[in-house]
């Protein structure tokens, strides 16, 4: 039936007649169906990706910036950056690179070194330079200690700092072995036979260091020995001050005092002369000379030898070989091809021939003779039987000395008991005297004469009683008085602490201190 | 009644067939993404890093403002681990190929592109002198390469260096005045600090072959990275030849890197009357040394032997493929005269100064 919702049939109105059903927009059931089927497509569609997205975990970087349109983070892969642009320009190396950012690589090689790295990063810890622009790029060849292991562990406790100022920039561990046959120990280090293969290797390694880590980033490279015992902190600054190409400090090593007190370290800083060349013209093309040996005998102006303690740390030397231990050289440097020949360059092989192929490219090689650093100590097999023959006598002459001590003890001990007696029975005889005195006092009140003379003899009885206690208690009292000392001291600091006036506070300790250096005096005469 | 009709309406067909679709669209979305996942970083030693810092030779995630910067990671780079090999392929060597650019020609880029190994394990890097020409060479070169690492992630390569020049280069690089014998040492000079200054800020941990490539060399076999790789020498040279239309009007080759050559006695006599600072060039009748060249002893015809190896003193730069081992022992291009030699010939005589041999293949052509 035709009604209206009133119930009013409208076929039989007689009035205008307009059906509202005929005229009314149609499309409202219709958008709701319509509505209705994309919701359920919307629902499958979210069923099916959250399903694919439990299934399949690693879609889910692919999936989640496709459904967001890339307005969440997204995927790594896209966030990848394969083009690098870099302009050499920015990196030539200034004299204040720490002002204008400039990125510093320390490039260390590394054998057996394990003893000398806790050294090597508490140096690094203290550079004064700012740390997020130094890099730090290591070669671990050959080690057969746990070099690797531990370099690791103090590198992440470097980074893991919390001290932001710590955490240096990148870092690079290089791993590599060349299979040297060559011992690193002090001795066949520094034999002469060993130099030219080993300086040949030694230079290898570096070439291989420098050529892995050198990033178009870098300013500065400075190459710096481990086993370095004392150095400014700001050396890194005090070198690139000079603007110089390749810089290098004076080093040299401290020694027992029996040896000097020092020695000059690196003789591979030098001058040539017109006899290295002379004898380098006689040479065959792979020899290689080396400085400080008897069988070269160059007569070059060596940096270590023209230090003077107390001379201008800023007075700069031009070098043509240079040392190893410490240096700064522009990146540019390496970057047109200076390295450490591997082979014999002008019959030098390593640092040497790098000063020299940077004197080649015309680049500025300088060293400062009377800015020194240390380098550490390493007895030599001489020197160790020197010590050890010197540590046998020392032996020989404290067991002397003990024995000696020893006899004089027991001498002292059997004679001082007597004398203890003797005391003790003086002291006792003393505090008679006294109560006597006192009860004379008590009897006699005017009997103030006796006063002055009475507290001395008082002291005496503490000290011997102190005497006593000593002898009786043996060695424990020895233990237990530094106790009862601290226990005072303690005692007078809370008073200290109590007393509103901070002036009584020192005074009590004073008195504190006196009275336990006094127990302690009389201790010392009771043993 | 609305419900029960819309309910009709939707028949199980359409359900299924819309299930269906779904899945499909599904499908297709995620299935590029598939192999894209699977393709790069199977060697360890190549995973995208996390810094800018990183070799230059690895890509690297970028960094978002949002989360605070962490202290560099500390990287372990294996070298023992690093081969180079007769079959690079295999063994996932990566590949960097440098190119000191003053002039940038499209054909040398789409030679580049048709290289058959793997792109993934190819890093590039360019060197651009500060000049006018140098740097419309670098915004063509910049151009080109945004279009390769934006497009089919097959054809990307895993990075690719830009640098520019920190000197001048001291004349203009055209043809007649660059071949001039006085303006050689110069020009070579700075071409030695060029390709130095590329190799040692970009060689990184990773590198297993360095393939130096002139930015003129336009035509070469598709498979040139593997076949030169293949005969496993420290450092190998194929022959470089131009193509030129003769005076009869056709199409003909000429040798074109004299650098190619084995050392002759009457070089060596030559050298030992010079003065330190002299160097020794290949084809200029000043200098009559009598080396054999190697773009004189290849044979022209189709069905020549391309296998043929010879050793070299001398090498050329145009394409030189090196183990990154002997750049690592400090072979460099030395931009003054050793031995009298300098650039790449120089290295060749470094490099053996190290220990290492040059060889030759004088019937592999590049053009």
């Amino acid at each position: 039936m035709n009604r209206y919702p009133n119930g009013k049939s409208y076929d039989q109105r007689d009035d205008l007649y307009i059906s509202p059903h005929r005229f009314a927009p149609r499309s409202q059931p219709a958008l709701r169906r319509r509505r209705l089927v994309f919701a359920r497509f919307g629902l499958i569609a979210f069923v099916f990706l959250s399903l694919f997205l439990i299934l399949f975990p690693g879609f889910r970087h692919v999936a989640l910036p496709i459904i967001s349109l890339g307005l969440l983070g997204g995927h790594p892969r896209i966030q990848l950056e394969t083009v690098r642009y870099y302009d050499l320009d920015d990196v030539q190396g200034t004299a204040k690179g720490w002002e204008k950012e400039e990125r510093i690589l320390i490039c260390a090689p590394l054998r057996d070194a394990e003893s000398h790295l806790p050294m090597f990063f508490s140096h690094l810890r203290n550079f004064t330079y700012p740390h997020h622009l130094l890099d730090l790029a290591f070669l671990v060849s050959d080690s057969k200690d746990n070099t690797l292991s531990l370099l690791s562990k103090l590198l992440e406790e470097l980074q893991a700092d919390e001290n932001p100022k710590i955490p240096v920039g990148e870092i690079s561990i290089i791993e590599k072995d060349f299979g040297q046959k060559v011992n690193q120990d002090v001795e066949s280090r520094h034999g002469f036979a060993a130099q030219a293969s080993r300086r040949k290797l030694m230079a290898q390694a570096r070439n291989w260091l420098l050529s892995s880590a050198l990033r178009p980033t870098h300013s500065w490279v400075y190459w710096r020995d481990v086993d370095v015992e004392t150095a400014p902190f700001t050396i890194l600054e005090d070198l690139m001050r000079h603007n110089k190409d390749v810089i290098v400090p004076n080093v040299w090593r401290p020694l027992p005092e029996w040896l000097g007190g020092e020695q000059p370290y690196d003789l591979n800083s030098w001058q040539e002369s017109d006899t290295a060349l002379a004898l380098a013209e006689t040479l065959d093309e792979d020899a290689v000379i080396v400085e400080g040996y008897a069988e070269y005998a160059t007569w070059r102006p060596h940096l270590a030898y023209l230090r003077d303690p107390y001379g201008d740390a800023d007075m700069e030397m031009e070098l043509d070989g240079v040392g190893g231990v410490s240096i700064l050289a522009k990146a540019k440097v390496f970057r047109s091809g200076v390295h450490f020949p591997a082979f014999s360059y002008e019959k030098h092989a390593e640092t040497e021939g790098f000063g020299k192929m940077a004197r080649r490219m015309k680049f500025s090689v300088i060293g400062l003779p009377h800015y020194t650093i240390w380098h550490l100590y390493e007895p030599s097999v001489d020197d160790i039987r020197h010590m050890e023959e010197m540590e046998h006598d020392r032996q020989k002459r404290e067991k002397e000395e003990a024995e000696k001590q020893a006899r004089l003890k027991n001498v002292k001990d059997e004679f001082t008991e007597p004398n203890a007696q003797w005391e003790k029975d003086k002291g006792e005889l003393q505090d008679r005297i006294k109560k006597e005195d006192e009860k004379a006092k008590q009897v006699n009140p005017k009997g103030d004469e006796a006063g002055p003379n009475a507290p001395p003899p008082q002291k005496e009885t503490e000290a011997t009683r102190d005497q006593e206690a000593a002898k009786e208690a043996g060695k424990d009292s020895i233990i237990e008085k530094p106790k009862d000392k601290a226990n005072d001291a303690k005692a007078e600091q809370d008073t200290a602490k109590d007393a509103t006036s901070k002036v009584s506070g020192p005074t009590t300790k004073a008195e504190s201190e006196k009275e336990s250096s006094d127990i302690k005096k009389s201790t010392g005469k009771g043993s | 009644m609305a419900i029960s009709r819309s309910l009709r309406r939707t028949n199980p067909i359409t359900l299924v067939l819309a299930c269906l679709l779904a899945f499909g669209f599904l499908f297709f979305l995620f299935s590029p993404s598939t192999s894209e996942t699977t393709l790069p970083w199977k060697g360890k030693h190549n995973a995208p890093a996390t810094n800018p810092l990183s070799p230059p030779t690895a890509p690297f995630h970028k960094q978002t403002s949002k989360t605070k910067a962490k202290p560099p990671p500390v990287v372990h780079y294996p070298l023992n681990n690093v081969t180079t090999s007769a079959d690079p392929e295999a063994n996932l060597e990566t590949i960097l190929i440098l190119t000191p650019l003053a002039r940038f020609y499209q054909g040398y880029w789409d030679n580049l592109l048709k290289l058959s190994y793997p792109h993934h394990l190819i890093s590039v890097g360019f060197i651009t002198p500060k000049t006018r020409e140098g740097n419309f060479a670098t915004q063509q070169l910049q151009d080109v390469v945004h279009k390769t690492q934006t497009g089919p992630e097959a054809n990307r390569f895993a990075s690719v260096t830009i640098l520019r020049q920190d000197f001048s280069v001291p004349v203009a690089q055209d043809e007649a005045s660059r071949h001039k014998l006085e303006n050689q040492k110069s020009r070579r000079a700075a071409m030695s600090r060029a390709r130095n200054s590329l190799l040692f800020t970009t060689l990184g941990p990773s590198t297993a072959w360095v393939l130096w490539l002139d930015a003129d060399i336009v035509e070469t076999p598709p498979s040139l990275i593997q076949d030169l790789a293949s005969y496993n020498k420290p450092i190998i040279v194929p022959n470089c030849f131009q193509r030129f239309i003769n005076e009869q009007g056709k199409e003909d080759l000429r040798p074109y890197d004299f650098n190619n050559w084995q050392d002759s006695v009457e070089a060596a006599a030559l050298a030992k009357k010079m003065g330190p600072e002299d160097i020794l060039l290949e084809g200029y009748a000043e200098l009559p040394t009598y080396r054999t060249l190697m773009g004189g002893i290849a044979e022209l015809e189709p069905e020549r032997d391309q296998s043929t190896i010879i050793p070299l003193d001398g090498v050329g730069g145009t394409a030189l493929m090196v183990k990154a081992e002997v750049h690592r022992d400090g072979a460099m291009f030395p931009p003054f005269p050793f031995y009298h030699l300098i650039e790449t010939e120089g290295f060749a005589k470094m490099a053996k100064r190290l220990g290492w041999q040059s060889w030759g293949l004088p019937n592999y052509f590049v053009s």
